[in-house]
């Protein structure tokens, strides 16, 4: 089936025509998207990209490297606030302030690396969710941030072009994301990808075949954090307006399910738990707005559950639907498409 | 070829329709309904303040039970946004782009306003009566923006104007929370010390995640304060109050209209919350104002299990604006005609205090009354309605 003959075979970024066929298709797609969508619907997708980026990121990081992080809200926000305070202070163009602040929360995140070394699943999740909460509540209380104000983001433009409305702010984003993608997709397939796939697996057979430890997990570490402080850079122009409370530890965990829920080491797999997860979090709120299952789910919130109601049974669907994906499916949607694909290739027999 | 041609005459059709659609009718707006969105959180660590949103659900229902406004019913849609402005503004263009809201009722929180404000006012979509006292909505004016809660330098104002004037205070403290919150307090307290020549005796911030205030209550009864005003959030009030009495130090306390649940705060303190004087921006719970009966009666009617708090009358008491509003523009109900009878309210009283909106004011309310803890928590009235200016 899929079958490598030599080397090359194994590191090639698209492995068959086909899959070429339909990444042109797809880029096709997202190219002609703006021009035919309402407004609404690609601030969704603007959402999206941005959380695939960081399900990317902290794929690398979690699904690769097998090093459990609970604390990338403060990543996101180390390259939102990066970005901003660089445009605004500093007078740096977007295109710079966005790689910048990608750069610095690079740094933050080799510096989390560093402890990291001795740290392992558990005490690593406590300690990265400690990383998370101190950088929001450190933001919160310098001036120079905009402390518990916020700040608000200045008006965009890159080489020069205003940029303004939802579809521009998709022409943006997008083709970071389809880049970073493509990027990390080529990343897994080299030595340091490899490398960070030993350390997954055993990271004691992986430094005895040669892999630096050290240099390989902080390297995890801070290429997990360029990708989320990227996204963060980004979210603070889809939002117009950041504080503190914008990254709580909430989205820590929503990041970590997408990745878990889409399905770990797989840049496919990150794609479709963050598109899930980000479609539930905006479309489960309509739930109440359905035809009879709605005002049925509302009486039984109400009766069985609080008095806010319905919110409850959206989380509890939310929930479940993980769940029930975790426990069908423990690859997550990769998996889904893995076996689809098989059953495809083989049918009608 | 054929394929080509009915895309185009498919492209028009769909633009022809989109134009129709545009002409003429406002978005939200037919001869039967009008269609009103709102957000708040239902989940996640603001859900308390969710009571708001589900206040102005009942309102509404209220209202159609009595027919509606100009024979138009109200369709109320209110959504979760779990205190996350990514969902508040998702929230907000779904409700306005495809459900097509005429406006925005309330909406719980500063961070998720400011998330949507550019949107509302790029669009100039209506919003009033945000549930928040940032004075970021009403300064600078925009023309379909209209807040309605006092803001916080105005409460203060007011508490610094009663401890010196009425009660004869003469050495102030005040203990903030260091964000915008315990600031804007801070600002009014200030400029009302200023205006008579007077400073505070001293300023004490403290962090949202300050367990331990032995430090800065000792820095208080150092300077002699002898009345202390507390512009935090309940649970650092109560730690405050503990401390307090543990070093035996005994200013007359003021609070904040955010403390203004005193059976809650009584609870909490463990009692120790008896005799403190708070700011209210709306009628006590047990009020027998002709508004808060009738109120009370509605929820009891549509909504028996919710807990009749500040919150949830809040709820009733931030839209009232806006009812008022849409019933002056009469049966003509375009935005222009929506803000221009806005403009003309002046000294509307519901179970809030008196609000006023002009060509170039969008700050509602500037009064706040004042009163005092007793025995089991019980809220006593000291004042009338009093103004900041």
């Amino acid at each position: 089936m899929d079958m490598k003959r030599d080397y090359y075979e194994d590191i090639r970024l698209l492995d068959s025509g086909s899959q070429i066929f339909w990444l042109i298709a797809l880029l096709a797609v997202l190219t002609a998207f703006p021009f035919f969508a309402s407004s609404y619907l690609i601030y969704t997708v603007n959402l999206m990209a941005i959380n695939v980026i960081v399900a990317l990121g902290l794929n690398l990081l979690v699904g690769y490297t097998g090093q459990i992080s609970l604390g990338h809200a403060g990543f996101f926000a180390i390259g939102a606030y990066g970005t901003l305070v660089l445009m605004t202070k500093l007078g740096l163009p977007f295109p710079a302030a966005l790689v910048a602040g990608g750069l610095i929360s690079a740094l933050f995140g080799f510096l989390l690396g560093l402890p990291a070394l001795r740290l392992e699943g558990p005490y690593l999740a406590i300690a990265t969710l400690g990383f998370g909460l101190t950088i929001t509540q450190i933001l919160g209380r310098i001036d120079y941030f905009g402390g518990h104000m916020g700040l608000q983001a200045p008006p965009l433009s890159v080489f020069g072009i205003e940029v303004t409305g939802d579809a521009g702010r998709y022409a943006v984003i997008m083709p970071v994301c389809v880049l970073l993608a493509w990027g990390l997709r080529n990343l897994t397939k080299t030595r340091v990808g490899r490398a960070f796939v030993a350390i997954r697996d055993s990271d004691i057979a992986a430094e005895c075949i040669g892999v630096n430890l050290t240099y390989y997990k902080t390297l995890a570490f801070a290429v997990s954090a360029f990708y989320t402080g990227v996204a963060g850079g980004l979210m603070a122009f889809v939002l117009g307006f950041i504080n503190p409370h914008t990254f709580n530890v909430m989205i820590s965990i929503l990041f970590l399910a997408m990745v878990v829920v889409g399905g770990l080491g797989s840049v496919l797999g990150s794609i479709m738990g963050a598109v899930l997860i980000s479609w539930l979090q905006i479309e489960l709120n309509r739930i109440t707005e359905l035809p009879l299952l709605g005002p049925l789910l509302e009486q039984i919130s109400h009766s069985v559950f609080t008095i806010s109601g319905l919110p409850n049974v959206q989380y509890v669907v939310f929930g479940l639907i993980m769940v029930g994906i975790i426990i069908f499916e423990p690859l997550g949607l990769y998996g889904i498409w893995i076996r689809t694909k098989l059953y495809w290739r083989t049918w009608p027999f | 070829m054929a394929k080509r041609l009915f895309l185009a005459a498919a492209l028009l059709a769909a633009l022809a329709l989109a134009g129709g659609a545009w002409a003429g009718v406002t978005k939200g707006v037919s001869d039967t309904t009008i269609k009103i969105g709102q957000w708040g959180p239902q989940t996640g660590p603001a859900a308390l303040w969710g009571a708001v949103a589900r206040g102005t659900g009942v309102y509404f229902q209220m209202i159609n039970a009595e027919g509606g406004i100009n024979g138009r019913k109200i369709e109320y849609f209110l959504r979760d946004d779990a205190y996350q402005p990514d969902r508040t503004k998702a929230i907000v263009k779904d409700l306005y782009e495809n459900v097509g809201v005429f406006g925005f009722a309330s909406g719980v929180g500063t961070s998720p306003g400011m998330a949507v404000m550019p949107y509302l006012v790029k669009n100039q979509i209506p919003w009033v009566g945000s549930a928040s006292g940032s004075t970021h909505w009403a300064y600078p004016p925009k023309k379909t923006i209209f807040a309605v809660y006092p803001n916080y330098p105005d409460e203060a104002k007011v508490l610094v104007r009663y401890a010196l004037d009425t009660l004869g205070k003469k050495k102030i403290g005040f203990l903030y929370q260091n964000d915008d919150y315990g600031k804007g307090g801070l600002e009014g307290a200030q400029a009302e010390m200023k205006k008579r020549g007077l400073k505070l005796a001293i300023e004490v911030p403290t962090e949202v995640m300050d367990t331990d205030l032995s430090s800065h209550v000792l820095k208080l009864k150092e300077a002699g304060a002898d009345a202390v005003v507390l512009w935090l959030l309940p649970k650092q009030a109560a730690i405050t109050m503990g401390t307090a009495a543990k070093l035996g130090y005994k200013p007359q306390w003021m609070a904040c209209s955010t403390l203004s649940d005193a059976p809650l705060m009584y609870k909490i303190t463990k009692g120790l919350w008896k005799g403190v004087i708070f700011g209210n921006f709306a009628e006590l719970p047990d009020s027998d104002n002709p508004l808060m009966v009738k109120y009370r009666k509605a929820q009891q009617e549509f909504a028996p299990k919710e807990r009749w708090g500040v919150f949830f009358y809040a709820g009733f008491g931030f839209v009232e604006p806006m009812v008022e509003g849409i019933k002056r523009a009469g049966k003509d109900l375009t935005v222009d005609s929506f803000v221009k009878a806005m403009e003309t309210i002046k000294d509307f009283q519901g179970i809030f205090g008196k609000v006023t909106y002009g060509p170039d004011r969008r700050q509602g309310i500037r009064q706040v009354f004042l009163a005092k803890c007793e025995d089991k928590g019980q809220a006593k009235r000291l004042s009338d309605w009093i103004d900041a200016e």
